[in-house]
């Protein structure tokens, strides 16, 4: 039984970093109705800046994680302007492009400016928390609690903020929105700007745990996050969380009963699967898009 | 009658200059062929996950043509080395190769370090007639495949997983009194032929597997199988896997409070300094067994360290780094004993070539592989401490 508590543990922390990366990328598609494929890059960048604060200018790892977050902001803040906001009502192509584009971009930049090696995370709180005959790094505590908050404020500044209200509003019906005065574009970028905070914040909080940083690393991510939108539900954030966790649960089981090989099966064989019988994911009533 | 002197003059003007034209031409092709280097391909991955161990061979390579050409070169030609990045994937280093081979006309191939790439590569040398010496791959079918066993231009200057599987298992079981094992090793040719030449042994040792799993390359998360293995009555891990990835396996068995519980037995660099600081509480007792280290006690290995780190600013070189450089000046040997570069004399060269190496003599067995010594290693009080040193001779009619 406890063997059976500490495997669905591991696939809560696992599922929660799933989650953060994708309730920004199920948010960026809600505002944009496009696909982010450098969504994987900016955890890379969120990683490499952490790393870069601790490793190169000696700062703690509670100061690399806002630092981080920032780099990655002021990465989305100019890219949003310059890119990502003309892609407003471009064909769906346009998008594809252009962030496939990026994505590159981003990911040889990063080779260029460090090398195309591993880098090892030097700081976080590896410390382990023992309890109940179970071990855990106290930044794996951090990360699921991290992850509650989050989603707890996202689902509180969807409701309740001006924001909020207009992501849903653009998400909804771009059009309308325009009509009644919603500055769209100031809405797709803000959207952006969130959701590549989210995803450095994973990347920061993660680092320490994965040990191990470099270029490409994003690109991974990139493709399990498919998986858990299309399960959550294309654009809904609450969906994205359960989406998360019950993928990393069940890629936990995966893992310990049939063999670590067979792990990534998990994702795409899910994927296939809700595509199929489920489209509009597994936690909302009907298709939104 | 006046004009035919000057007639006469300016045919032997003629002809003079035609005698100096071809005696220019000549003269400057052979200048230019005296000093036409002699090029070597490497081919390593040089770009994606496995891009540190494309890094170390490079500089291990380019150190030896260095010192290669700084005395005075070979047959009186400098060497140069030609990269090509295979990314650890074979279809990429078949495309490396047959761009060396088509169009850089390259005949000699050092290369590659990954045994899945090295593997795909064998057949495309031998339709080319370019000898490929390899330096980093220890699949022990690369060889199995070479010299009687079939592939005539595949050479292998680099210990095999069937001798390192033994010494490793035979240690942990003998000397350690450690006989359930759980496997966690890399996904490729190089981790699962490791771990099938383990198997081999278990019976004749009376050890058993509890249970095998395997890595892709870019794995971060090994939480769920160390969960298992905790649960699981293994006394010992047995990997082959990644440099990289072994200090992100030590440090989430150290957060599992797995940490002096479960030593790691095999090989994956767990003995350089940096993966010993990621965690050494689980490396500690650790066992490796490895092809090279820097601590390895020779004259020759000594120098080759202190002058990789004269190069280098520093940088402590690994086993690639090493075998890199030897190869090079291992072939330069045979074709200063071939006294030619063509390959096909080289190959010949090759075969009998008995070459003063810095980890002993180097003598090539009939399915072209190197009789080599390997080091088991214990980490102990996080330094690494050389217990044996082995050099076992494959019986290839086993497997």
């Amino acid at each position: 039984m406890q063997y059976f508590i500490e495997q669905v543990l591991n696939g809560l922390i696992t599922g929660s970093i799933y989650a953060l990366i994708a309730a920004g990328m199920t948010m960026i598609f809600g505002v944009l109705r496009a696909i982010n494929f450098a969504h994987g890059e900016y955890y890379m960048i969120g990683t490499f800046a952490a790393w870069y604060a601790i490793s190169q200018l000696g700062t703690g790892y509670a100061t690399s994680i806002i630092l981080g977050v920032l780099v990655a902001a002021a990465i989305a803040a100019f890219l949003g302007r310059f890119i990502m906001q003309r892609l407003i009502g471009a064909p769906f192509q346009s998008g594809v492009l252009a962030t496939l584009g990026l994505s590159l971009i981003l990911q040889n930049s990063v080779i260029f400016a460090f090398g195309g090696g591993y880098k090892v995370f030097p700081g976080g709180w590896l410390d382990p928390i023992e309890f109940a005959g179970m071990s855990l790094a106290t930044q794996r505590v951090a990360l699921i609690g991290v992850t509650l908050v989050v989603f707890g404020l996202l689902e509180w500044m969807v409701r309740r903020t001006h924001m909020g209200k207009s992501m849903r509003a653009v998400s909804q019906n771009i059009e309308c929105c325009q009509v009644i005065g919603i500055d769209v574009e100031k809405v797709v970028r803000n959207t952006f700007i969130l959701g590549t905070v989210l995803a450095a914040l994973s990347g920061v909080l993660t680092g320490p745990i994965n040990v191990s940083l470099y270029g490409g690393m994003g690109e991974a991510v990139t493709l399990k996050t498919f998986a858990v939108i299309v399960m959550g539900g294309m654009g809904n954030v609450r969906g994205t969380l359960f989406a998360g966790w019950l993928l990393g649960i069940v890629e936990s089981f995966v893992a310990a009963y049939w063999g670590l090989q067979y792990r990534d099966a998990v994702g795409f064989g899910a994927l296939i699967l809700i595509l199929m019988y489920r489209p509009s994911g597994l936690f909302s009533a009907q298709a939104r898009y | 009658m006046a004009q035919q002197p000057a007639r006469q003059f300016a045919h032997r003007r003629s002809r003079s200059a035609l005698i100096i034209g071809v005696a220019m031409t000549v003269l400057s092709a052979a200048l230019s062929a005296a000093e036409a280097p002699i090029k070597v391909g490497v081919i390593a991955p040089l770009s994606g996950v496995n891009s540190r161990y494309g890094a170390f061979a490079t500089k291990g390579a380019q150190l030896a043509a260095k010192q290669i050409n700084a005395a005075g070169g070979v047959l009186g030609r400098p060497v140069e080395v030609v990269l090509g990045d295979s990314q650890c994937v074979p279809a990429e280093g078949v495309s490396a190769a047959q761009r060396m081979i088509n169009f850089e006309h390259i005949g000699m191939i050092i290369g590659d370090a990954c045994s899945s790439v090295t593997m795909a590569m064998q057949p495309v040398v031998e339709d080319a007639g370019v000898l490929l010496l390899n330096a980093a791959s220890s699949n022990p079918q690369i060889t199995y495949k070479a010299g009687v066993g079939g592939y005539q231009w595949t050479f292998r200057n680099y210990p095999t997983d069937e001798s390192r599987a033994a010494i490793a298992l035979q240690y942990a079981v003998q000397k350690r009194g450690l006989t359930r094992f759980a496997v966690l090793a890399v996904d490729s040719d190089y981790g699962r032929g490791a771990i099938d030449f383990t198997r081999k042994y278990l019976k004749t040792l009376g050890a058993t597997f509890t249970s095998e799993d395997y890595y892709k390359e870019t794995e971060t998360d090994f939480r769920p199988v160390l969960t298992k293995i905790k649960y699981s009555d293994a006394q010992a891990i047995i990997t082959y896997g990644q440099a990289d990835t072994t200090p992100i396996i030590a440090r989430q068995m150290n957060e599992s409070a797995l940490g002096g519980k479960l030593p790691l037995i095999g090989n994956g660099e767990f003995t350089s300094p940096s993966t010993i600081a990621a965690a050494p509480k689980v490396l500690n007792g650790s066992v490796e067994v490895t092809a090279w280290l820097p601590e390895w006690q020779s004259a020759g290995s000594l120098q080759f360290v202190k002058d990789y780190q004269q190069a280098y600013g520093g940088e402590m070189p690994n086993v690639h780094a090493f075998f890199h450089w030897q190869t090079l000046h291992l072939l330069a040997e045979a074709m200063r004993e071939a006294h030619s570069d063509e390959p096909a004399k080289v190959r010949d060269a090759l075969a009998i070539i008995r070459y003063p190496s810095a980890m002993g003599e180097v003598v090539f067995d009939d399915h072209h592989q190197a009789v080599l010594p390997m080091a088991l290693v214990e980490i102990e009080n996080s330094k690494p401490v050389i217990k044996a040193t082995m050099a076992p001779k494959i019986e290839y009619a086993a497997h």
